[in-house]
């Protein structure tokens, strides 16, 4: 941060000055002078301008309005929640995991896209991730937050979540760490850790960057604070590429490793339709699929409304489609291998499971899901589609739709027809399943839309050094 | 980057020189200006830019960091602390079988391990980039330079410090000067900020730090202490349940009780019993006097009743039967004058009483023994009595019981 | 990260042809003398023969998948860094149709009725064993054969597409090849996946009639990529031994195809072990038994083996980029991988119930022919053609790639 100090006097150098007027010409106001042809100041005005501006655009207001709406809802389905307990949700005999645990995967899947973009990208030195890498990591960290709910309140006692941590307690007791749901407690929660370090560490620069151009004391301090003292020197930034890469190298294992752990809740079962040896992999494909076209539905508007479209380009889209097509084309791979070994088993339990899945009482979800994650997103491979936005939104909408339904299918079904027929049932979901999902929704675009208010959206530091005019020698 | 700040904030002396600051508008500039310094000789001087300008580590010859040490070392230490942990806890602390998986699990710990290890890896990493980059930095003299401001937008600069041994005013001016910068300034040290944190701030700290190990502290006292109390919870959970106890009132039902009896005219699966002879000790209503078909005669059974005898029977009468077992030698210790000696099992009598009899009297007690129905399974009533013959026989055999091969041994 | 098109020129002399047809001669010949003398040391335990071959098939079968695969994402990708290096990628991918003779010696007992290796071939078992009658819908000598007749038919035609409309780029030069080559690999891709998978499944799993695993068709690909990157890295050394290529292909390349292999080694880890840890935590019998096999007897020692030097050492050998962008440390573990592939293949294919570890001359010998005909023919394969895509649009950009 600055010196804490009166405004004009921070203006200080050699002539004490407090007027504009007798200020240096090239000192660039923040207020009026254009970037003219500087491509560095061109990107820093896009996207800081958001942030500087008093008031964001109108459309800003009203999604706020509704997400706050729905931020309420959860707010109350929770409070009911914990008042009157899990009963008020639809979960049943058999189907003691539902709309809970479909929700939470569906949240965490949403989020690895984050890091892959991140982190996966980066390694593999795609330059055009710079455009969207910070939005797309702010998502993770939101996704993660709602995904991170669920468990949280899904234990009937929410009051008591740090049981799963291992701290010395009067019980005597440690965790259950050959648990997959202990597994999963600390890869959630390492992943939230990590993301959220590696989402600040790359905020840093452009903190530095609003508090330099602050116009208020208030804002100088506030954004100071956060930027830590950063002014940009070559020895901060050698080692800050380092960390950087660093961070990137073990996001992406991370990564890969918390959708498979999360899938390693169902597969370690002997539940015919969750145990295949396919399913880490299989997730985290799927997770990136979903992540990705969540991802695209916040940015195509977001382009649009905060005026970003030079740096958040069609071909960045159109790029994010081919890879939603891509790890989609994974996901039904998984599909067929599951399908032909339940066949190739002799089991008759993953027979009737495959078969049930399709033409079962669930036929429906089932359905929903294939025409939704292997039919609709075929469409990608023509060029027309994937550089169309409203294509685009329609199919990534409905990537997510099919993404959840996948869960629900897995979850669901397997359940609701396992072994014994006497055990067998239907779930329903009651409103407050609905509400608490819904909900959710609210928490996370709440917090996206606070973001792309108060934080820089794009990662400009990252943006100008991909720059055609930042290569030296 | 140093801080070189010396004098604390309230005298105000004649200013001195931090250093010299020259401007560039682009990359490439800087870069070769970055040569030039570089090739000149100067250590205590940087450059400035808004992101990371490729090339400038070697154009200032930039030694690498030694931060992947540091992590690779944090990462092992992660691993090495989750494996450790989860072997201790699961091995040594609190052992306890969990689905037939052996107590050290070494593939179910994998996943926990992998996750610290990532964890203590990249906190590591960012807080030690932070600590090298010697960041928080609070102030700086170059904040005090209004055009310094750009240096996070779109201009790029290099300061070569005074405290640099080739530093002169002169000649160093005259070198950037041939590097064309689009401007240069001195730079005056910054004697605003004190050069010691401030007390109230160590104090805070201090504090803060303290009160954080109080959790901690509690926990392991929590740990490694007793208490007759249940354990602390905010909420009641369920310590008061809405259902109804044995004992308790119920409202719900005409006679008030809780307990209900089994509806009349039902039997429950299992529970007819019509067989006499195994669950009564009876045939034809007299006491039997072999053993019920169900009972296996075998050394099993016989280890099985002396089992159960040792448990059940043992306190009273003895482990050899003979009645004077540790009640019994408690009574007497105690002088109680109104004690009725435990039975010698021994006795002629019982030697030759019905098997079925023997069961009954277990089963429903005789005298101030009390009934054992309740405590030992029908079966297992069965094998006591197939034991008691045996310690019978154990006192009142004689050679002819004796199987020939074995007499050999008896001198 | 730039990368900048600077005037990094390209090299005379890009093609090899007399080295190539030196090694391809002694290469040959040693494959042929060796095969020869595999069948003749195994016409005693045709069991032991059949399966040590079928070891040796399915390795430099993954070795040519590996390399297929890697010029097929490289297209798919519109990669930059790996211009240099694809021709040599090609031309090894090119080999399929000896690999599809090559496989006439596994294929081929089976249609003559062999069952020796796989259960579903005897037709009394299959009548009278429940789950192989079940299977025999799928695991039939005619379905198997057009199978078969598919994969390589398929393998030959890319890797033949590949190769020979590379090659047509050097004269033409343009966008519009590397454009339908990019358009072949999408599709490609998908039809490579299931076609890889079900070969694993009808060569390798079928072995075992009861176990099945969805994760297997991954976990051949695995190797197959680590098989095709080490062998990549190798090829590459040796043209540069004969003074080809040395300036264009630079540390940066060896550095990129070092990240390749270390980041496969954990992924091969990482889907072994997640189908070994899921086997193991639901523990059902019908699954568990292909992993107590592999836990008997002298096998317990080769799958240490495996988990030790298939993942761990390699892991922490590959991790620093000195040792990535050095060529004689990056062949020490080039060759260092291949060496555990084998092993990893030998696992997966051996063993029978019985807890012996039958390795002999025979498995040596075989290996030795396989590869020595892969690596003749890929030789001969070489000459006349020039070692670098010259008529590659993004040529220039992979002569000065520079990593971070």
């Amino acid at each position: 941060m600055a010196a804490v100090g009166d405004l004009k006097e921070w203006q200080g150098g050699d002539a004490p000055s407090h007027e504009r007027a007798a200020e240096p010409k090239d000192a660039r106001s923040w207020q009026t002078e254009p970037a003219g042809d500087n491509p560095f100041a061109q990107i820093t005005d896009v996207v800081v301008r958001i942030v500087e501006t008093p008031k964001p655009p109108r459309a800003w207001y009203i999604a706020l309005a509704i997400s706050l709406s729905w931020l309420s809802l959860f707010a109350m389905s929770v409070g009911l929640l914990v008042w009157n307990g899990i009963g008020i949700w639809g979960n049943m005999n058999p189907i003691g995991w539902a709309w809970d645990i479909v929700n939470f995967v569906f949240w965490v899947g949403i989020g690895h896209a984050g890091t892959l973009i991140s982190a996966i990208l980066f390694l593999l030195r795609q330059n055009w991730r710079t455009a969207i890498n910070r939005a797309a990591e702010a998502m993770t960290i939101f996704a993660v937050i709602c995904a991170l709910m669920f468990p949280a309140l899904h234990i009937g006692r929410p009051w008591l979540p740090y049981w799963m941590l291992p701290i010395p307690n009067q019980m005597d007791m440690w965790p259950q760490f050959r648990s997959p749901l202990d597994w999963d407690v600390f890869a959630v929660s390492t992943y939230f850790t990590v993301s959220l370090t590696f989402w600040f560490m790359g905020l840093i620069p452009d903190f530095a960057t609003i508090r330099d151009r602050a116009p208020t004391n208030t804002r100088r301090f506030v954004y100071g604070l956060l930027a830590m003292g950063w002014r940009g020197s070559s020895r901060q930034w050698h080692r800050y590429e380092r960390a950087y890469l660093i961070l990137a190298a073990l996001s992406t294992p991370l990564v890969l490793s918390v959708h498979s752990v999360v899938s390693f809740d169902f597969a370690t079962a002997q539940l015919p339709g969750w145990h295949a040896t396919i399913f880490p992999p299989y997730f985290v494909a799927g997770a990136i699929f979903s992540g990705f076209a969540m991802v695209a539905t916040l940015l195509i508007p977001a382009r649009e409304f905060f005026g970003l479209k030079s740096i958040i380009e069609l071909r960045h889209l159109e790029l994010m489609m081919k890879i939603i097509l891509a790890t989609g084309t994974m996901v039904g791979y998984a599909y067929a291998m599951e399908f032909f070994i339940a066949w190739y088993s002799a089991s008759p339990y993953e027979q009737f499971t495959f078969i049930n899945r399709a033409f079962g009482p669930y036929a429906w979800a089932y359905w929903a899901m294939v025409s939704c994650n292997v039919i609709f997103p075929q469409l990608f491979w023509f060029k027309k589609v994937r550089t169309n936005l409203g294509a685009m939104m329609v199919i990534c909408v409905l990537v997510n739709v099919g993404m959840w339904f996948e869960r629900f299918v897995i979850i669901a079904t397997s359940l609701a027809r396992d072994f014994l027929p006497g055990a067998w049932g239907y779930f329903v979901p009651t409103i407050f399943d609905f509400t608490t999902f819904l909900g959710t929704f609210g928490l996370f675009f709440t917090l996206f839309l606070l973001f792309c208010r108060y934080l820089p959206m794009v990662a400009t530091a990252e943006v100008k050094a991909i720059h055609p005019a930042a290569h030296g020698h | 980057m140093s801080d070189s700040g010396e004098t604390p904030a309230v005298v105000k002396e004649p200013e001195q020189v931090h250093g010299l600051l020259a401007e560039y508008t682009t990359p490439q500039e800087l870069i070769e200006a970055a040569r030039r310094v570089r090739d000149a000789g100067y250590s205590r001087w940087d450059t400035f830019s808004p992101f990371p300008v490729h090339g400038i580590d070697p154009a200032m010859g930039i030694r690498r960091t030694r931060l992947p040490w540091i992590v690779f070392c944090a990462g092992l230490t992660g691993g090495s602390l989750a494996l450790f942990f989860q072997w201790w806890t699961s091995t040594v602390d609190y052992p306890w079988i969990v689905s037939g998986k052996p107590f050290w699990s070494v593939p179910a710990n994998i996943p926990i391990t992998f996750e610290v290890t990532v964890l203590f890896s990249a906190l590591t990493c960012f807080f030690s980039m932070l600590l090298l980059n010697k960041l928080p930095l609070p102030s700086h003299p170059l904040d005090r330079h209004r055009r310094f401001a750009r240096s996070t937008d779109d201009r790029f600069f290099v300061l070569i410090q005074a405290s640099d041994p080739k530093f002169d005013r002169r000649e160093t001016a005259r070198l950037l000067d041939s590097t064309s910068p689009r401007h240069v300034e001195t730079v005056m040290e910054d004697n605003v900020t004190p050069a010691r944190m401030p007390r109230g701030i160590v104090f805070a700290l201090l504090i803060v730090g303290s009160a954080a190990t109080v959790p901690f502290a509690l926990a392991v006292l929590g740990r490694y202490s007793t208490s007759e109390q249940p354990r602390v919870h905010i909420v009641p959970d369920m310590d008061s349940q809405e259902k109804f106890k044995a004992q308790r009132k119920n409202p719900f039902f005409a006679d008030g009780r809780s307990m209900r009896a089994d509806v009349t005219g039902t039997v429950a699966h299992g529970e007819l019993r019509d067989d006499d002879h195994f669950y009564v000790g009876k045939v034809n209503g007299a006491f039997a006097k072999t053993f019920p078909e169900q009972v296996e005669i075998s050394l099993h059974t016989m280890e099985r009743g002396r089992e159960k005898f040792g448990i059940y029977c043992s306190p009273c009468h003895g482990a050899d039967g003979a009645g004077q077992g540790m009640v019994h030698q408690r009574a007497r210790a105690l002088l109680q004058g109104t004690w009725v000696p435990p039975t010698d099992l021994h006795q002629e009598n019982l030697l030759y009483k019905p098997v079925g009899e023997l069961f009954d009297n277990i089963s429903r007690g005789i005298r101030n023994m009390p009934p054992y129905a309740r405590q030992i399974d029908t079966a297992d009533r069965w094998a006591v009595v197939l034991y008691l013959r045996a310690l019978q026989r154990s006192r009142s055999a004689k050679l002819e019981d004796v199987p020939e091969s074995e007499r050999g041994g008896l001198k | 990260m730039s990368h900048e098109a600077e005037t990094h020129q390209l090299e005379d002399n890009i093609t090899v042809d007399s080295e190539a047809s030196r090694l391809s001669q002694i290469s040959l010949g040693v494959g042929a003398v060796a095969l020869a003398g595999a069948v003749l040391l195994g016409l005693g335990d045709l069991a032991k023969l059949q399966r040590a071959y079928l070891v040796a098939f399915m390795y430099v079968l993954s070795v040519a998948l590996g390399v297929l695969w890697f010029v097929a994402i490289q297209h798919l990708t519109n990669a930059k860094w790996s211009v240099v290096v694809r021709r040599v990628a090609e031309i090894l991918a090119n080999n399929m149709i000896l690999i599809g003779v090559l496989s006439l010696g596994v294929v081929g007992p089976m249609l003559a009725g062999s069952t020796d290796l796989y259960a579903w071939l005897d037709h009394e078992r299959v009548h009278a064993d429940h789950i192989l009658h079940h299977k025999a819908a799928y695991l039939n000598v005619p379905f198997f054969t057009v199978r078969w007749l598919v994969y390589f038919g398929f393998w030959i035609w890319l890797g033949r597409r590949f190769f020979k409309m590379s090659v047509q780029q050097d004269k033409d030069g343009g966008d519009h090849i590397s454009k339908a080559l990019q358009r072949t690999s999408a599709p490609a891709m998908i039809v490579f996946a299931l076609t890889l998978t079900f070969c694993a499944f009808d060569l390798i799993m079928s072995l075992d009639a009861t176990w099945f695993s969805t994760m297997f068709g991954v976990y051949y690909f695995a190797g197959c990529v680590l098989a095709g990157y080490s062998s990549l890295a190798l090829a590459l050394m040796w043209v540069q031994k004969t003074g080809r290529l040395a300036t264009s292909v630079t540390q940066e390349h060896y550095h990129d195809i070092g990240k390749m292999m270390f980041a496969f080694t954990v992924f091969w880890a990482y889907i072994g072990f997640s189908q070994f840890m899921l086997i193991w935590y639901a523990d059902i019998p019908e699954e568990t038994h292909w992993y107590h096999w592999r836990f008997e007897g002298g096998w317990k020692v080769v799958s240490a083996m495996l988990l030790g030097l298939h993942f761990v050492v390699p892991f922490f050998g590959l991790m620093s980029r000195h040792v990535k962008r050095n060529k004689r440390s990056l062949a020490f573990w080039a060759i260092w991988i291949l060496a555990v592939h084998y092993v990893d293949l030998f696992w997966l294919i051996y063993p029978t119930g019985q807890g012996t570890v039958p390795f002999g001359l025979v498995d040596v010998l075989c290996m030795v022919g396989v590869l020595g005909l892969f690596v003749g023919v890929s030789a001969r394969r070489a000459r006349g053609v020039n070692l670098i895509p010259t008529g590659d649009p993004r040529l220039a950009d992979s002569l000065a790639f520079e990593n971070a």
